[in-house]
């Protein structure tokens, strides 16, 4: 079927409700020729681009705000903040629950301070299943770069420090040939950086406002507040 | 039947020399056994070094040591077993026709020992004796006869005249003063006594055991005797025709050498436990790369990336001229089985030794300390109650979470941590705006370093929201001891 002939097809496809029964249509949706704007990862050459959905995040809004509906999967994710313990990793929290229930281990890479293990198990987070990594500063990006390409953990928190725009397109690569979700927190925000999602969180008060400044494929850049509950 | 040994020439006649036994009196052997040819009767060879005992040195000496004695000895038997804490006993039946003949095979135990024993300066300790079983060689060479006895039948008059006393020095030492007395106070000195009374009379005085072990010493109930297997060790080496210091260069060295060693130890359903890689250097020490794995493996490639991670961190002081790699511990090869069912299970275990691989990796070129596991622990004190250990292992992680953990904290905890609570001057603390509490935390008064604190929850101007306290005795400071995220 020539693509090139069908996109008003697309176009109305966009508007009309997706329930279409039109086996024409059903069968121009399934080519793996066709990029959907609203699907990110259904990119050509994708890792996978067939009933990709993220993990949810445990936060409505952020679910909503995001075209994955949730964390995107192998992929970099950066979260800027302007100070660390604000309040960002309350946006991981319900990830970590969940990959604690389904027994996957998560990396922490460096992080400012140290996890307590009562506070995380307090949270529904199962400490076992979190491994704390503390490398020098010169072998930070290493172990980040090591622990992203290897595919027997989920989850790695960085707190890199200083990035640049050319690490974190290394580190990305990383995580895509791994298939881990790789999150990042760090200061400073980097204008064209590769990650495939970027948010910036700062705090008011009892809330986190959170704002997308990047979702690859999506143009939405929504902000929202997330409300900071106590443990 | 009996035989002399001929005299070795130059021995000083103090040492006596292995002689042979007659028996005395006419023996009965027991109706059911027929009487055994002479092939196939054993013939166990005994050593003992008496001064080898624990008590002259450590026992972890000593049994090294007996090691390193059933190493020697296995030049000459097949089976050679140790007998702690002093003595080996070794199966010469079998070598007698190549040696040719007992006398020859005590020449060359004498030759083999004795530059051994002169190292350990432990030159008169031995002591010998060679009977059909491994039991009564045992007793004859601790109590330092030096009697050889070919036929089962000559073993009662050749022990007859050991003191009972050789019987009981196997028992724990308040055991073998009572037992010794009871025998003395039976009016019994040496083994012949013994023989002269009935069965059941002995059993029912001093016990079945005893019974059974004057059985085992006249061959009339086997003894098991577990032959000595000398430890697995592998060492291998490669010389270079010109010095290399690219590490493309050694990399290619190394597949080849752990090529060879993924053979042996499959070969002997062996993984190593940990390697030990030298590179060697023109007129240099060499350079040592140890590796400690926490989980044995016998995967090449997973060996292969932990010594790559070592070298390519490492800065070489002069270009290698050699490489010899070499393993001394090794783990029994445990093959990951599968169940047909239970699929997640078995993609569990799959991922288990995938994230000991990474983590193996990690430490490898981060240092053990760098790499830690999280463990919650049932303590009020909150430095207690959460700890970091160096990863060694997935078991230590995820063995027994649920015992450790203990219930749940009582009260909001915050997810950070500091290692040290770090004072908050007045200046500071006014800036903060409390938040909930206090939380009275009174323990440990046991200790000598008593916790009493009552905790709060304040924010500061960042937004951050943190977890302090102020001691309840002393100078009634405040602290910040963690942050809530």
């Amino acid at each position: 079927m020539p693509l090139a002939g069908l996109l008003t097809t697309v176009n109305i496809y966009s508007i009309m409700p997706p329930s279409s029964s039109d086996p024409r249509l059903q069968a121009l949706l399934s080519s793996p020729h066709l990029w959907r704007a609203e699907t990110p990862e259904s990119l050509p050459g994708s890792p996978s681009s067939a009933g990709f959905a993220g993990i949810a995040s445990g936060h409505a809004l952020l679910d909503a705000a995001l075209p994955w509906q949730g964390w995107p999967r192998s992929a970099l994710v950066e979260i800027i903040s302007p100070v660390c313990g604000a309040g960002e990793l309350q946006l991981v929290l319900p990830l970590l629950r969940t990959l604690s229930e389904e027994q996957q281990w998560s990396i922490w890479v460096a992080p400012p301070m140290s996890p307590y293990a009562p506070g995380l198990l307090g949270a529904g987070v199962d400490p076992a299943r979190n491994i704390l990594v503390t490398p020098t500063p010169a072998q930070r990006l290493w172990t980040l770069e090591k622990s992203l390409q290897s595919p027997a953990c989920a989850l790695v928190l960085g707190w890199p420090g200083l990035l640049s725009g050319k690490h974190i397109r290394r580190l990305q690569l990383a995580a895509r040939k791994g298939r881990t979700l790789g999150i990042l927190f760090h200061p400073r925000n980097i204008r064209h950086s590769a990650s495939v999602l970027r948010l910036a969180t700062h705090t008011r008060g009892d809330t986190l406002q959170v704002q997308v400044l990047k979702a690859r494929g999506s143009y939405r850049k929504d902000a929202f507040a997330i409300r900071l509950e106590l443990p | 039947m009996s035989s002399h040994l001929p005299q070795k020439p130059g021995r000083a006649p103090a040492k006596r020399l292995l002689k042979a036994v007659k028996p005395r009196h006419p023996v009965s052997l027991p109706p059911s056994s027929s009487r055994p040819s002479r092939r196939s009767t054993p013939l166990w060879y005994a050593v003992c070094v008496p001064r080898l005992q624990p008590g002259h040195g450590e026992r972890g000496i000593a049994q090294e040591r007996l090691q390193e004695l059933a190493a020697l000895l296995g030049q000459i038997s097949a089976t050679v077993s140790i007998q702690p804490p002093d003595s080996v006993v070794f199966e010469v039946r079998s070598s007698l026709t190549y040696f040719g003949g007992i006398a020859n095979i005590r020449t060359r135990v004498l030759a083999l020992l004795e530059p051994l024993l002169a190292s350990w300066e432990l030159e008169s300790g031995l002591q010998q004796a060679v009977t059909p079983t491994a039991a009564a060689s045992l007793l004859l060479a601790r109590s330092g006869c030096n009697l050889l006895v070919y036929r089962r039948d000559s073993l009662r008059s050749a022990l007859g005249s050991l003191p009972l006393d050789a019987l009981v020095s196997s028992l724990p030492p308040a055991k073998a003063k009572q037992r010794s007395r009871q025998l003395r106070n039976s009016g019994l000195q040496v083994m012949r006594d013994l023989w002269r009374l009935p069965r059941q009379s002995l059993a029912r005085r001093f016990g079945p055991e005893f019974v059974r072990q004057l059985d085992v010493c006249l061959g009339d109930m086997p003894m098991p005797v577990t032959p000595h297997q000398a430890a697995p060790r592998f060492s291998t080496t490669m010389d270079f025709e010109y010095a290399g210091e690219n590490s493309a260069f050694l990399l290619h060295a190394i597949d080849e050498l752990l090529a060879r060693l993924c053979l042996y130890l499959q070969q002997r359903e062996l993984a190593a436990a940990h390697l030990q890689f030298l590179l060697r250097h023109e007129h240099r020490e060499d350079t040592v790369v140890a590796v400690e794995l926490r989980q044995a493996s016998r995967s090449q490639s997973h060996l292969a990336l932990l010594l790559e991670t070592r070298i390519q961190a490492l800065t070489l002081a002069a270009p290698v001229i050699g490489m010899q790699l070499e393993v001394q511990r090794f783990d029994s090869f445990r093959p990951q089985s599968r169940p047909v069912t239970g699929l997640a299970d078995a993609a569990g275990q799959a991922d288990q030794g995938a994230i000991v691989q990474l983590l193996e990796q990690l430490q490898a070129r981060l240092g053990n300390e760098a790499v830690r596991s999280l463990h919650c622990h049932a303590e009020h004190g909150p430095e207690l109650a959460g700890s970091e250990r160096t990863f060694s292992g997935i078991a230590g992680i995820v063995g027994s979470p649920a015992a450790e953990a203990g219930p749940l904290p009582v009260a909001t905890r915050p997810c950070w941590i500091l290692g040290q609570p770090s004072a908050l001057p007045p200046p500071a603390f006014r800036t903060l705006q409390l938040l909930s509490g206090p939380e009275r935390i009174e323990t440990r008064w046991w200790s000598g370093q008593p916790l009493h604190r009552d905790y709060y929850v304040a924010r500061n101007q960042q937004g951050m929201r943190l977890w302090i306290y102020h001691e309840r005795t002393g100078e009634r400071a405040w602290y910040l001891h963690g942050v809530f995220d």
